[in-house]
């Protein structure tokens, strides 16, 4: 056959040139042709945190992966993508994945973070600044559960944890029948980004009567910072500070436009972007307006500065400070008009004072007020954190969750993090009381201390900050992921425009030569789960294959053995017609 | 999944193709020319055909999950120009009733793998994910041999002058058989929810059992004169 075939072809070719094309052409496009990404299952991953930050690495420094699965039970991880679930996740697995050189963790979060349980959640959120303090050279992804994922991961599991004492038939015979798999993400390496702008906004409200006003300055950083950047959600920290800090800028623009309760302070609202990152948007903030021109309001007589950091839950509420207000200053005033306004309208909080120094030393500042202190502002954080070192202020599963029953006051809290608006509202509005209180110089005109300012139709309005942070937390807004075209921005802008004036926004981008920080891209990925067998399996089926072509070579030979007995069958018949 | 699964895969598919051809003598008959011609009446008939269907029937636009019976039964219908066409190769080669039907079926076969099987072996085989199905495509393949050489036998039976009044039954049952045989498994594979290995059994002894009687009518007409 061969050799009529090759006589064929070669009579083609001589006699017409143009058939060559038509045959080889589509032969060579064919052998070219690139493989179809036909993918058992596609699913999002979220990488994990991957930042320079005064050029220290943190967080996983890798984002290609190309493996095959395991779970940490299999006894072999090197070069594996090794997946875990949340549920079964502890630090001594990932350590043992990482010190085995797995090729890739990938860990599976479940869809609804606030059905987790209260331990899971503590133990996760505890592991997450952990897991970023080193570097890792692997790429660490986290995915959400779904239930082809979740078979995946069974699949996985059985095959992992039944290896190792088994006898060769069985390993045969579960080569031929369990599934592999073999995990791919479709984007590139991961790449510095280069000329990121942390975008911050501020505005303001001028008072009257005279030059040289005091100025209270209120800030709050709105960016979030989690394991993974896409999943940081930031309900508490930041989303509620955000929230009053826009609540009081409603609420102290409504007094400003009257003229009997327009007060002698300026209130400067900043918006700070970069503040998980140190804080960046807040310092090259205060570069800008000491530094760089001749008059700012923080120039000249600032009262004090006011930083909002995670307020949106519990009963107490701590004013953190980094040398405590002496007497007569404006900041003792404050601290005192909060201590009175806890004390007469909200006995049920617990305010107190901590105070703890600035630490110059230490790679991170604590808390937003030590920018301002290290450029010799009187400032403070209020939070309802007693430290600085709580989790809760760099986790994933700081979220919003809202259930329906936990939305009108019945069934459990979620376990983790999250906001409840009551609260949120409640210390708003301490805050906004004592605001007033010292920008009206109210108890030395002898007010008592349960006069409320803020009532009626003054009121903190629960529905507006409930609003605020569901529309916050609807996206993550990760530092890396708001650029100033983002829509996190301009609503901000917009929402600050509204009330107050001269909004304007500031750019950080990092030094080009020495930056101070350094964002990399690739952190959502597409990834796909490849149904895989391994090589054994192929060589099984080729002789499997080999011995059923040998049936049929025999079956086909002796086909005249048939056609005679069937000959023989029908014989008698013949001989009938 | 890699290449060497897809020479699996391929070898599953066409060497039983080979062996046939080899083994059935057709080579020293010197017919590679003719399956060939065969395999361009193939290509020919199919155009024909696609061409008919697009005209005449409109995709069918119903609810997910519902089947078409009588659409899908028209379709089959059209597959009766596949007798037509296995006819012509046999009409315009002459020879003994075994190299006719053996010629036409094993061009009309081959072609059908090349233009229905290759490309998809090539395609998906090599991919990562790895699949059964192409190992069952080309055990698909292997039926589909024997489908096409008990057709085109049944075929030639047909047009015969000399065939007997009593086998004009049987024939044109099996005839019928070939024609709506995709048809009937499609209906089956609906109304039972068979899995894709059972199909292929299904298939297998569906396709066995037409070639086994259209062996036995063959084998009397052949002697019986």
């Amino acid at each position: 056959m061969f050799e009529e075939a090759s006589e064929v072809f070669d009579n083609m070719f001589k006699s017409s040139f143009p058939l060559t094309f038509i045959v080889f052409i589509p032969a060579v496009l064919i052998l070219v042709s690139p493989l179809p990404a036909e993918a058992a299952h596609e699913f999002t991953v979220y990488r994990m945190q991957q930042y320079d930050l005064q050029g220290q690495p943190y967080g996983t420094r890798n984002a290609i992966l190309n493996t095959e699965a395991r779970t940490v039970e299999a006894e072999v991880l090197s070069r594996r993508c090794v997946i875990m679930r949340l549920a079964d996740f502890s630090y001594d697995k990932y350590q043992k994945a990482l010190r085995q050189s797995a090729g890739a963790v990938v860990i599976i979060l479940p869809k609804n973070m606030s059905a987790i349980p209260q331990d899971i959640v503590q133990q996760f959120m505890e592991l997450e600044p952990e897991m970023l303090a080193m570097e890792t050279i692997v790429p660490v992804y986290f995915a959400e559960e779904d239930d082809e994922l979740l078979s995946i991961y069974t699949q996985t599991l059985t095959s992992s944890s039944s290896q190792g004492s088994l006898s060769a038939a069985e390993v045969l015979l579960h080569t031929a029948t369990a599934n592999g798999f073999q995990m791919v993400t479709s984007g590139a390496q991961s790449k510095a980004v280069s000329d990121w702008a942390i975008t911050s906004l501020e505005g303001r409200l001028t008072g009257v009567g005279g030059e040289d006003l005091p100025t209270i300055v209120v800030v709050a950083h709105y960016d979030t910072f989690g394991v993974a950047p896409w999943l940081s959600y930031g309900a508490d920290s930041n989303g509620s500070g955000v929230s009053m800090l826009l609540e009081l800028a409603r609420l102290f623009s409504k007094l400003y436009t009257y003229k009997r309760t327009h007060a002698a302070y300026n209130l400067l609202f900043f918006v700070s972007g970069g503040g998980k990152f140190n804080y960046q948007g807040t310092k090259r903030w205060l570069e800008d307006n000491l530094d760089h021109t001749d008059s700012s309001l923080l120039q000249d007589n600032v009262a004090f500065v006011l930083c909002l950091d995670t307020l949106g839950n519990s009963d107490s509420l701590y004013l953190h400070v980094s040398k405590p207000p002496k007497e007569g200053t404006p900041q003792y005033f404050l601290l005192k008009e909060l201590e009175t306004v806890v004390a007469s309208q909200h006995p049920e909080v617990k305010f107190s004072m901590v105070h703890k120094k600035i630490n110059l030393a230490d790679d991170m500042l604590a808390w937003e007020h030590e920018r301002f202190g290290i450029r010799r502002l009187p400032a403070f954080t209020l939070s309802h954190l007693p430290s600085h070192r709580s989790a809760q202020r760099s986790s994933i599963m700081d979220v919003r969750s809202v259930s329906p029953s936990s939305r009108h006051g019945a069934g459990e809290p979620p376990a983790g993090p999250h906001v409840d608006v009551s609260k949120l509202s409640r210390n708003a509005k301490v805050v906004a009381e004592s605001l007033a209180r010292v920008i009206y110089n109210l108890t030395e005109k002898g007010a008592s201390g349960d006069l409320q300012i803020f009532t009626e139709q003054m009121q903190v309005q629960e529905e507006h900050l409930s609003a605020v942070v569901d529309w916050l937390t609807a996206q993550p807004r990760a530092a890396q992921l708001v650029d100033k075209d983002s829509s996190i921005v301009s609503t901000l802008e917009y929402h600050l425009s509204r009330y107050l004036k001269d909004v304007k926004r500031h750019y950080v981008k990092a030094d080009k030569r020495d930056p101070e920080f350094v964002f990399y891209d690739q952190l959502k990925q597409t990834m796909n789960a490849y149904r895989v067998k391994p090589a054994i399996f192929d060589l099984l089926l080729a002789l499997c294959i080999a011995a059923y072509l040998g049936m049929m070579y025999l079956a086909i030979q002796n086909f005249g053995l048939l056609y005679s007995v069937v000959r023989r069958i029908t014989q008698p018949k013949v001989k009938v017609h | 999944m890699t290449l060497f699964h897809f020479g699996n895969c391929f070898a599953l598919a066409y060497f039983p193709y080979f062996i046939t051809y080899k083994c059935s003598g057709l080579s020293e008959y010197n017919a590679f020319w003719r399956c060939v011609q065969a395999g361009a009446t193939y290509l020919f008939v199919q155009l024909c055909k696609m061409l008919f269907l697009a005209t005449f029937f409109p995709t069918w636009e119903g609810g997910a999950g519902a089947y078409d019976f009588v659409g899908e039964f028209m379709k089959s219908t059209v597959d009766l120009a596949d007798l037509l066409g296995l006819h012509l190769v046999m009409s315009r080669n002459a020879g003994k009733g075994e190299y006719k039907i053996m010629v036409a079926a094993m061009g009309w076969a081959t072609a059908e793998l090349v233009m229905s099987r290759f490309l998809p072996l090539w395609v998906g085989a090599r991919g990562i994910e790895f699949d059964w199905k192409y190992i069952q495509m080309s055990f698909d393949s292997n039926i589909s041999l024997v489908h096409y050489i008990a057709m085109a036998a049944v075929v030639w039976m047909f047009t015969r002058y000399d065939l007997p009044k009593t086998f004009r039954l049987p024939v044109t049952v099996l005839l019928a058989l070939c024609v709506y045989k995709a048809f009937l498994i499609e209906l089956f594979v609906h109304v039972f929810m068979l899995g894709s290995w059972t199909v292929l059994l299904v298939k297998a002894v569906l396709t066995g059992a037409v070639s086994l009687c259209s062996l036995f009518l063959f084998v009397t007409l052949v002697h019986s004169n």
